[in-house]
């Protein structure tokens, strides 16, 4: 099943996706403001080293990130900017709390966020890219068939 | 905390829910009906607004609402017993607006809308919820 939205078509998948991720985005978000200490805990030592401001301060920024991602996922607003905030949010939390039994958890929502913004890109940047692979005929060829 | 959670996102469904249909009735489009074809007809009935408000805004405005308490519910913001006061109120009004709008879908539009339906299930559901776990 799809649904024409302006110029560009989104499954029922996606919308479940969606609203999936916008869920859990939230309820951490919820999660992290009720015990922020708790959640820096799983901060690798040197990353909560690099942190020019206190860890509790840095976890409701997190807390804050999390829930405008998740409030723009779940309205449809934006969703290809808030995958994309999401899947950078994902990367950088793999990279500072190291690989744990719960890494695979995140790689997991990181790849439904890469998807989600794969599929929402706005036709206008692809466009964009499109028109400057035609200015610059090198890029994107094969050496073969420059 | 567990039923928090549930009760959490179950709201935010209903927000999503919402969000489209208020989305598309701005658009002037008709919604996608999954199964049937008769949300249109329901959703264009005389019904379709208590008050001058329309039910998807009303709609809206209580999963925000619920939101937001079960949210203030679980990280300790108060006063916790009038958010379980108000909550507890909120669901069992809109439980039985749902079932009113249910039984004129049933007997006097005779015509089922499939996002009316769910948003009645969510709201019956949170309402089991919060019998079964006597969370709030």
């Amino acid at each position: 099943m799809e649904k024409e939205n302006s110029n560009q078509s989104f499954t029922t998948g996606f919308h479940f996706l969606r609203v999936g991720l916008a869920v859990t985005f939230l309820w951490i978000g919820i999660l992290i403001f009720k015990n922020p200490e708790a959640w820096g805990g799983y901060l690798q030592p040197w990353a909560a080293g690099l942190l020019p401001i206190p860890l509790a301060q840095a976890m409701i920024g997190t807390a804050i990130l999390d829930i405008i991602i998740g409030i723009f996922l779940l309205i449809n607003f934006l969703p290809w900017l808030a995958a994309l905030l999401g899947a950078v949010h994902l990367i950088v939390v793999l990279t500072v709390s190291g690989i744990t039994d719960i890494t695979v958890r995140d790689i997991g929502l990181l790849v439904g966020a890469l998807a989600l913004m794969i599929d929402s890109w706005p036709q206008s940047i692809i466009n964009r890219i499109n028109f400057l692979k035609k200015l610059t005929p090198g890029i994107g060829q094969s050496p073969e068939t420059k | 905390m567990t039923a928090y959670a549930l009760l959490f996102t179950l709201a935010a469904i209903g927000i999503s829910e919402t969000v489209y249909l208020i989305r598309q009735r701005l658009l002037a489009e008709e919604p996608i009906c999954p199964i049937g074809d008769s949300c249109a007809m329901v959703l264009a009935s005389q019904y379709s607004k208590t008050f001058f408000i329309p039910n998807d805004v009303l709609g809206l405005l209580f999963y925000i609402m619920a939101s937001f308490i079960s949210a203030f519910l679980v990280i300790g913001i108060g006063p916790i017993v009038v958010w379980d006061f108000i909550f507890k109120l909120a669901v069992a009004v809109g439980a039985l607006l749902s079932l009113f709008f249910t039984y004129l879908q049933w007997r006097i539009i005779r015509a089922w809308c499939f996002w009316c339906l769910m948003s009645a299930f969510t709201i019956w559901l949170m309402g089991i919820i919060i019998l079964v776990s006597n969370i709030v």
